[in-house]
């Protein structure tokens, strides 16, 4: 199978079928949440390692039993996701309003939760 | 719901609807679970009655707005504290110095104002953070790279306001050092420009940073004389290469001479941040090997041990990377250059070329290109040092205080120094984080950092021992005379009454000026120590 049409079968078709939402989601997502959850780890890091810090520590947390790559779950549920991004979570921070309105992480949800739909 | 100090509620709710009129009632955040965000998340006194927290929040979004909100809160003596992104984790993050002062969160402020190619300098306001100032630049293509700390996600207004840095030469990678020009709101709601920013017409606000008379800067730095709402800083242009070299000495002494020639480089400004390492003792921080812990047995070794115990490894004691930044021809033999010298200097010593690239990495690249700040690209990977780890993963931090002892940029003193977070470390009857083979980050050029991450929690009594132990590395580092440039608001009159000399002579010059330039206190009472007057009591 040809690496494009892996990626879309990966996907579930998903990115085809994104709602305005889903797709605001994701770009809130890429700028807000993958630099620590994204699915792709750089090289190294400058003091060792080579992983990104929130799917490197799911990893540790799950042990496989889900993915560590926020993008490939499809158990989130709305009020949790809510629930860490206001409140963080060990080591991830809380993020304000002014920085993610609620509307954004609305649509960051509905983005983190397509899978789960489909 | 908190309240600031000695203000009625009648005052207050004044004050917070004056706050809406101003900036808009959606931009006024009063209830619990609002407020709540402005907690910071890696408090050291995390739900404990001394947790710093807010009453309020207001977001102007304009300098007007910052100016209305200013004079309301000196008509009602509401004490306000300004953030920018209010990232500044491990500092304080976005909660303020004093319980009950209303957060002015500056985010919203996020224009980039300008960003001159050819002359190299942006002028940002307080909520741009670094991604925002890279994206800009990248989706023009414009030839500038950006000197960004390790988390990207700050502002280079606030990060440099609070003596943040970088990876890329020393003129850049001081922050502050590398702006030029800024725009502040006084306390009295006035609006000041320094710097040719004073000169009606001049084109070089963030050309030539002194424009004439007392410069006033430095003073907005770490402290509540103002609310800063605009700064220009300079640029790198975008290097044509990037050239990475390693080299590797065997003995243990060897550290000193290593650290005169990088300094040689470093001082005529051929290299970026030199990133030292010891292949001996392992990680940046972690548990040492089962050898060391042997070694380590019986405490501190001496000298003669350590050069033994080297000798029987039989790898080098210490490395480290060099990064040149410049047209292909210079990069290249300024590495030839760093070949000879310390092949002359140190007997023994190995050299590994590293990579060479040609900036800007392409978008393609960018997610797996490592050591990412070092080609001025923001990111978050550092946090990989604190977050949940296969070490840590029964009992994970929340979060870290971090302590960076400045010290002098000399062999000795890091082995001091170090020594001196170990035995502080030993004496809780903690694991030491530093051994014989720590090695200093060189954020600024000339001194080394040696630096402790002490974890945090969402729990009192693990904080308690925390923050025993902050105080202690604190005090003991100290009596040495090295000395913190920054920490959370939970330790700032601590660290502030460390800079004693002549009677606490600086805090004392401190108060003065605040008495002169805020004199209803109203702008964050007690940032590194400054109290206005009314608060001041027996503090200092």
């Amino acid at each position: 199978m040809r690496p494009a049409l892996l990626l879309f079968v990966a996907l579930g078709g998903s990115l085809l079928a994104q709602t305005p939402s889903e797709k605001n989601g994701k770009a809130v997502f890429d700028k807000w949440c993958a630099p620590c959850h994204g699915a792709v780890a750089p090289q190294r890091t400058m003091f060792g390692g080579s992983a990104l810090p929130g799917t490197a520590a799911l990893a540790v947390k799950y042990q496989g039993k889900v993915p560590a790559v926020l993008e490939q779950r499809t158990d989130l549920k709305p009020a949790y996701i809510k629930t860490v991004v206001r409140h963080g979570l060990y080591g991830m921070p809380i993020t304000r309003k002014t920085e993610v309105s609620d509307a954004e992480l609305d649509d960051v949800v509905a983005y983190l939760t397509t899978n789960r739909k489909k | 719901m908190v309240l600031p100090p000695n203000i009625s509620e009648a005052d207050f709710n004044a004050a917070v609807n004056e706050f809406r009129a101003a900036v808009g009632p959606s931009w006024v955040f009063t209830s619990d679970e609002d407020v709540a965000l402005y907690r910071d998340s890696y408090s050291i006194y995390w739900g404990e009655p001394e947790e710093r927290v807010a009453s309020a929040a207001v977001a102007p979004a304009k300098v007007e707005e910052v100016q209305q909100v200013v004079r309301t809160a000196n008509k009602y003596h509401i004490p306000l504290y300004p953030i920018s992104t209010g990232r500044n984790l491990t500092y304080g993050g976005s909660a303020p110095t004093m319980r009950g002062s209303v957060v002015v969160d500056l985010k919203r402020m996020n224009r980039i104002l300008e960003v001159d190619e050819k002359r190299a300098f942006a002028l940002v306001e307080p909520g741009v953070s670094y991604f925002d100032l890279y994206h800009y630049i990248r989706e023009r293509s414009l030839k500038l790279m950006l000197d960004v700390p390790d988390p990207g996600w700050g502002s280079p207004v606030g990060n440099s306001l609070d003596h943040g840095a970088g990876y890329l030469t020393a003129h850049f990678r001081d922050h502050f050092g590398s702006h030029c020009g800024m725009e502040v709101v006084t306390p009295e709601g006035d609006l000041v420009r320094t710097g040719m920013g004073a000169l009606p017409n001049s084109e070089t606000w963030q050309e030539f940073r002194y424009g004439a008379g007392p410069y006033i800067d430095g003073i907005f730095t770490q402290s509540n004389f103002g609310i800063v709402t605009k700064m220009g800083f300079w640029l790198m242009p975008m290097p044509e290469s990037y050239l990475t070299g390693t080299i590797t000495v065997p003995r243990y002494q060897d550290f000193e001479p290593l650290i005169e020639e990088v300094s040689y480089f470093e001082d005529l400004s051929l290299i970026g941040m030199p990133q030292y390492g010891s292949p001996i003792g392992g990680g940046f921080f972690g548990p040492p090997s089962p050898d060391l812990a042997a070694l380590m047995q019986n405490g501190w070794p001496s000298m003669g041990a350590l050069e033994n115990y080297v000798a029987a490894q039989k790898r080098p004691a210490w490395s480290v990377e060099l990064n040149f930044y410049g047209p292909e021809e210079t990069v290249r033999a300024n590495w030839q250059a760093a070949k000879r010298r310390f092949a002359k200097a140190i007997p023994g010593a190995a050299f590994q070329d590293g990579e060479l690239l040609a900036p800007p990495i392409p978008k393609e690249k960018e997610t797996t290109q490592g050591d990412k700040p070092r080609l001025g690209i923001p990111a978050l990977e550092v946090f990989t040092i604190t977050s949940r780890n296969p070490m840590t993963n029964s009992d994970p931090a929340d979060g870290h205080a971090d302590f960076f002892a400045y010290v002098p940029r000399k062999a000795s003193a890091v082995w001091a120094a170090a020594r001196v977070m170990y035995e502080a470390y030993r004496e809780m009857g903690m694991p030491p984080m530093h051994g014989p083979f720590s090695t200093p980050i060189n954020y600024y050029s000339r001194c080394f950092i040696m630096a402790t991450l002490v974890p945090t929690y969402r729990n009192a009594a693990k904080n308690a021992r925390s923050r025993e132990l902050f105080a202690k590395v604190m005090d003991r580092c100290a009596e040495h005379g090295f000395g913190c440039y920054r920490t959370s608001p939970a330790f700032q009159d601590r660290l502030m009454s460390k800079y004693s000399f002549n009677n606490n002579a600086l805090l004392r010059f401190h108060q003065k000026l605040k008495d002169s330039i805020d004199p209803n206190g109203i702008i964050s009472p007690g940032r590194y120590g400054i109290w206005p007057a009314k608060m001041r009591g027996n503090r200092a």
